[in-house]
């Protein structure tokens, strides 16, 4: 009787399938646990592949794994780490010929089971790679594998922003949000939704308001009256928020506020409605915008802190904005999303990089805004190196930092209305100051260089 | 389990597909070839991402030609939709038919199928791809899914699980040979995680320089040795820079290409700025460069080369 799951690979002796697919099971688990998203489907088509391959060349097997469970060039790093151990383990001592990594299997594929206390997975933070200076560091995981050591499903893993271990690291712990302050931000985000500046897609629906004919539809209903156009049908253009992208200063001057900011931050980020895409910086740059997802809210910002290490450090707005503009302003601000940044200005670098990365920066989205904490002291001028550097490439500078200085940003995103462009919004900046109110190096009005009495401040209509 | 020997001997293999894409002017590394090979014997969708200008379209075309088939493209935009991507009714034609129906008295008794037919349907890529019967599964080159919007991916999905569409007027159209899809995207955005599930994946990297300047001697044959060699280092040492956009590939044979039509044998600093929009695009990346960023560039990768 031949088993059905027996199978005849190219390299020669037959394989039990059963056993290959354990194996590929037992991979796909490993790397999920190095935060892979991987699928039992992905596992099944990697059995498949290992009969097609030559199962003892190691680049081929590694370049078939890497077909089908890496699905984004930023895990290609976790990948090769995690299947370099995986072949290790299954190929055993080195200098000894190579075997099938299947066939020298001894235990069955299913025994093994993750602990159910094992480090919980920190969904990549792509500055990993963008750094390119480190590989990863091995976290060690608290799988309980039992005396086996040779076990393929430790759960040893590479994690993609493990650092790099040279640096000092300057950890900041977030207090816990208190349900206050949760239902504040809360609040904040509900009412700037609905009034965030809308972008026009080239999606159409059917209204009666249209102001477009819907040709097709149109075509189609009159064909009962044999081609006379006797009912119009009329479309218009879906119109949805648009896209988001925070940069948020996390370095020591801009202390007392990020907590607050990155709470809103979070908020935004859990609103559906909008894609918020959101980065902190101090050094250097770091995308959060998968961590601020995650539903604990606490959870994700301890992992905030976790994965940024240079909490409360210097200030490198020009290199962090580079940083920026190079990798992720195609990726973000594709549909030419509001950009908004929030720092007080102090930066260590170079004012010229500072305004040449900016004015990069603006170029690239269809809206700056700027949040200064700062900016709320009376008399306040942008005079901080950086902050002088920037000012003149931003469409709305804006006091930041207290609850009511960002119920104004909602007013601001959300007053202009769609059709504005970014002169528009200028000149109701503008519009929106005292006469007296002497305008710095005459470009953006300062909005808000008044303080902000959060008693006094306007309501939203 | 599929069983391998029935398959007709020595179609295909990792190696096989190497040298034919070879043979075809593309130099492909084992990795791309290994996808490949996985994509056609696992019958799934093939997403390829990398920058602009690494060859991914051209993947696509190479692997029509090298399979002997028809390569049927659909290039995505927003707001692509099922009227242009699957079919869409002749409309036209359908209203002049009804009015032929109604010049010979035949109204009356014409039903909805003389007018909703297969006659009358538009077939746009999709569909073309799903209904090609004769001879081998076409290639289903989806180029730049990220330029698309997310409803259209979505919609995607579905075609790419059963290859199969449903016409209402008509019914059900199944593919009896599931295409071979290659998906591109340039990573504007990220492909929604549901798609990625169906596909594989290859990242394209920029090339290794020995491979760079093999493919240029492949695509440019004419060009000197010695230019094609100079003309990768300094396109090599050029990635590393600060710029912008870095040139890609094809930028490279446009480069090659350019310099062999002036005459050029080797690289020399004026040439290098004359010629420079042929590699790089953006304005201030030329500025960057031009003049004593050329030189030291120049001298850097004869040095590095």
């Amino acid at each position: 009787m031949t088993d059905p799951a027996i199978v005849k690979a190219p390299w020669g002796p037959e394989v039990d399938g059963r056993r290959l697919l354990g194996e590929a099971v037992g991979f796909g688990r490993s790397l999920r646990a190095a935060h892979l998203s991987i699928d039992l489907g992905a596992a099944v088509d990697f059995a498949r592949a290992l009969t097609l391959v030559d199962i003892a060349d190691r680049e081929q097997v590694r370049a078939a794994g890497a077909a089908i469970f890496v699905r984004r060039r930023d895990d290609r790093p976790v990948y090769d780490a995690a299947f370099d151990r995986w072949w290790r383990r299954r190929a055993g001592s080195a200098g000894q010929e190579f075997q099938p990594p299947s066939l020298r299997r001894e235990e069955e594929a299913g025994a093994e089971e993750e602990a159910p206390g094992a480090t919980p997975p920190e969904p990549g933070s792509e500055q990993a790679t963008l750094r390119g200076e480190e590989r990863g560091t091995p976290i060690p995981s608290d799988s309980d594998e039992g005396p086996d050591d040779e076990s393929p499903i430790e759960g040893v893993v590479v994690s993609p922003d493990a650092y790099s271990r040279g640096e000092v690291l300057r950890h900041r712990e977030f207090d816990r949000m208190t349900p206050a302050e949760l239902r504040e931000a809360e609040r904040l985000v509900d009412l700037l939704v609905p009034r965030l500046e809308r972008r026009r897609t080239r999606r159409y629906e059917l209204h009666n308001h249209g102001r477009r004919l819907a040709t097709r539809q149109m075509f189609r209903r009159n064909l009962g009256t044999g081609g006379q156009l006797l009912a119009w049908v009329w479309r218009r253009q879906i119109r949805e928020p648009r896209s988001l992208v925070v940069l948020c200063d996390i370095s020591g001057s801009m202390e007392r506020h990020s907590r607050l900011l990155l709470r809103f931050i979070q908020a935004l980020s859990a609103a559906s409605e909008v894609h918020t895409e959101s980065f902190v910086f101090g050094t250097r740059l770091t995308r959060v915008t998968r961590l601020m997802r995650d539903r604990d809210r606490d959870r994700a910002l301890a992992r905030v802190a976790d994965s940024v290490n240079d909490w409360a450090g210097g200030t490198r707005i020009g290199d962090s904005f580079r940083t920026f503009n190079q990798h992720w302003a195609r990726r973000s601000l594709r549909t030419s999303g509001v950009v908004i940044v929030v720092s007080d200005g102090w930066d260590r670098g170079d004012p010229t990089i500072v305004a040449a990365e900016t004015a990069r920066l603006r170029r690239n989205c269809h809206r700056l805004v700027w949040l200064n904490p700062l900016a709320g002291t009376p008399g306040y001028q942008p005079l901080a190196g950086g902050m002088r550097a920037a000012y003149p490439y931003i469409d709305d500078f804006l006091p930041a930092g207290t609850v009511a200085s960002l119920e104004r940003l909602g007013e601001i995103l959300g007053g202009v209305r769609a059709g504005d462009t970014r002169r528009g919004s200028e000149a109701a900046a503008h519009a929106a100051l005292p006469p007296d109110t002497p305008l710095v190096f005459g470009l953006p009005g300062v909005v808000g260089g008044e303080p902000v009495d959060p008693r006094t401040a306007r309501p939203l209509r | 389990m599929r069983d391998r020997d029935q398959r007709p001997a020595g179609t295909r293999s990792i190696e096989a597909i190497q040298d034919d894409f070879r043979s075809r002017n593309y130099i492909a590394d084992r990795s791309v070839a290994t996808a490949v090979f996985l994509a056609l014997e696992l019958e799934r969708p093939l997403l390829l991402e990398g920058e602009a200008g690494v060859g991914k379209t051209e993947l696509a075309k190479v692997l029509a030609a090298s399979l002997d088939t028809r390569l049927i493209r659909l290039q995505c935009y927003e707001g692509l939709d099922v009227n242009t991507a699957v079919y869409e009714w002749n409309y036209p034609r359908q209203m002049l038919e009804i009015r032929l129906l109604e010049a010979r008295g035949e109204a009356e008794r014409a039903t909805a199928h003389d007018i909703f037919g297969p006659d009358f349907l538009i077939r746009r890529p999709l569909l073309q791809a799903l209904e090609a019967s004769e001879g081998t599964a076409p290639v289903l080159l989806i180029d730049e899914i990220d330029r698309a919007d997310e409803e259209f991916e979505a919609y995607l999905l579905e075609i790419l699980s059963d290859f199969q569409v449903t016409v209402p007027e008509i019914g059900t159209i199944r593919a009896e040979r599931p295409p071979r899809v290659i998906l591109t995207s340039n990573r504007t955005r990220e492909v929604h995680d549901a798609l990625k599930r169906r596909c594989l994946y290859h990242w394209i990297d920029y090339p290794t320089a020995q491979k760079e300047y093999e493919i240029v001697l492949a695509k440019v044959p004419d060009a000197p040795e010695r230019l094609a060699r100079e003309v990768v280092a300094f396109v090599h040492r050029l990635r590393q820079a600060d710029l912008t956009k870095v040139p890609g590939i094809a930028e490279t044979l446009d480069w090659a290409a350019a310099l062999l039509s002036l005459g050029a044998r080797e690289l020399a600093p004026e040439l290098v700025d004359e010629t420079l929009g042929v590699v790089l695009k953006y304005e201030e990346d030329i500025r960057h460069v031009r003049g004593d960023g050329t030189r030291r560039y120049l001298t850097e990768a004869a040095a590095g080369g």
